[in-house]
């Protein structure tokens, strides 16, 4: 239940970065440095889509942990819901990579490029980690298939 | 499935229903039937144990092998 709650104000904080935040902290960069202007769009498209991957993975998750209270979450049901977990990481990994290709040659300084690797290299990570669960929860629902019909 | 489960048969001889013997057995109604209809795909030691105990029989009088390649 406090994993709920968490889950459900993360969420609520999300659609404000969403909404207000994100678009409000490019428009403000668009006009405190007009150099970077033309960049407001594409970063606040990148950003908001980056959320919208967090939120799908939000709401997976919750169907998740609803299976789990179920005792349902070693059957079918459930792997659809990690694929979208899996597939929302890639996404946003996808979007990351090409956030580096498209920005990093451009910068003198090479604090930023250095954050994106290591972000590039932490949601990858996350990701093979979600790979790796995912055969786990396949190779458990096999076993209480399994299982099951023994009498 | 090659292995046939002769519960029907057991039970028959001793004149006993399915209600009495999966209460007796601490089977539910559905699992005795999967056994009698052959649909079983595994069963616990320990279930067969209870069987045996109800019937007062021995497993071999239970379980059968049929070679299903000859039979087809």
């Amino acid at each position: 239940m406090p994993l709920r709650v968490f889950l459900i104000v993360l969420f609520g904080i999300l659609v404000l970065l969403q909404t207000f935040s994100l678009p409000g902290q490019f428009a403000h960069m668009a006009e405190e440095s007009p150099d970077l202007a033309h960049l407001r769009w594409p970063l606040t498209a990148v950003a908001v889509f980056w959320v919208l991957c967090i939120q799908v993975v939000i709401v997976s998750t919750w169907k998740l942990l609803g299976m789990v209270r179920d005792d349902r979450i070693f059957s079918d049901a459930s792997l659809p819901w990690v694929d979208v977990i899996v597939g929302a990481i890639v996404a946003a990994w996808v979007a990351l990579l090409g956030v580096f290709v498209a920005l990093a040659p451009g910068w003198g300084d090479p604090a930023l490029p250095l954050v994106l690797i290591l972000l590039l290299t932490g949601v990858a990570v996350l990701g093979l980690l979600m790979v790796v669960l995912r055969a786990l929860l396949r190779q458990a629902t096999t076993l209480r298939t399994d299982m099951e019909t023994v009498i | 499935m090659p292995i046939v489960v002769r519960l029907d048969v057991e039970l028959a001889k001793r004149k006993m229903s399915v209600g009495e013997f999966s209460e007796r057995v601490g089977l539910t109604p559905a699992n005795v039937a999967v056994l009698k209809n052959g649909r079983a795909k595994a069963i616990r030691f320990s279930t067969l144990e209870a069987i045996c105990r109800v019937l007062d029989c021995q497993p071999g009088e239970l379980l059968e092998w049929v070679d299903e390649q000859a039979t087809q």
